[in-house]
């Protein structure tokens, strides 16, 4: 998806700089994406085992991915988001690190 | 197959057919796995980008945890290999063995499910051994997953 950009060129240059402040500060965070083989009950199963959230918290963030198709299951610093998404990954789970939008 | 808890410990009852199937499976993603072809989409799907938006990105985290991904995956695969009986027989695992099978499972679930093209809205032919065996391997999973302690 496209963001349609009004912004004069000069400006640009100093938004540009502001987000990279702004990007610096920003936590980094791990998504989990919908896929159509992972069984809900064994990705309940994953967010407990892997984060040790209670069941409640597993099973909406589960129901998360299932119906709005990804669900941020951590955050914290960039290493710690590659370790949590390596992790998910060696559980067959379809989970990318990102910025936090 | 029949799956009791006793104890700490789940008994996991297996027929000869069953047996078979399972060795096959995990024998085929074990020839899989000792030599993985980046194009072939199991391989993708086992081994996603760590970003979706920066491929930069991904290629330094593949670079930085694949090598472990890949041999914990082997491992955990030989280990079920290992445990499964070479006919009719029963199982008794831990907590930490319904875990690894959960994950093996899965794995031959995502390998076969690529295969199969499986989507959330296509329906498959279950007229096809692939499918059938994929429902099953599904069955089996859920029923682990439901007998497993969090």
């Amino acid at each position: 998806m496209s963001t349609p950009t009004f912004t004069p060129q000069r400006e640009a240059v100093a938004d540009q700089q502001a987000d990279e402040t702004a990007e610096a500060d920003r936590p980094w965070v791990t998504v989990v994406w919908n896929d159509p083989v992972n069984l809900m009950s064994y990705v309940t199963h994953v967010f407990m085992k892997v984060f040790g959230y209670p069941e409640e918290k597993a099973t909406a963030l589960m129901l998360d991915v299932h119906h709005k198709g990804r669900a941020v299951v951590s955050s914290g610093p960039r290493e710690r988001m590659e370790g949590d998404t390596a992790t998910l990954h060696g559980y067959g789970l379809w989970a990318t690190i990102q910025h936090d939008s | 197959m029949k799956v009791r808890r006793k104890a700490a410990v789940l008994r996991v009852d297996l027929t000869e057919a069953e047996a078979a199937v399972l060795a096959g499976m995990l024998d085929d993603l074990a020839d899989a796995l000792a030599e993985p072809d980046p194009s072939d989409p199991v391989i993708q799907r086992l081994y996603p980008d760590g970003y979706s938006d920066d491929d930069e990105a991904s290629r330094e985290y593949r670079e930085l945890v694949q090598g472990d991904l890949q041999a914990d995956r082997i491992s955990r695969l030989r280990a079920c290999r290992a445990e499964l009986p070479a006919g009719a027989g029963r199982m008794a695992l831990d907590d930490e063995a319904v875990d690894r099978w959960l994950r093996v499972l899965n794995d031959l679930r995502l390998g076969l499910g690529t295969r199969l093209g499986v989507t959330e809205e296509a329906d498959l032919d279950e007229s096809q051994p692939a499918v059938q065996i994929y429902a099953w391997l599904t069955a089996v999973q859920d029923l682990l997953v439901t007998h497993a302690l969090p």
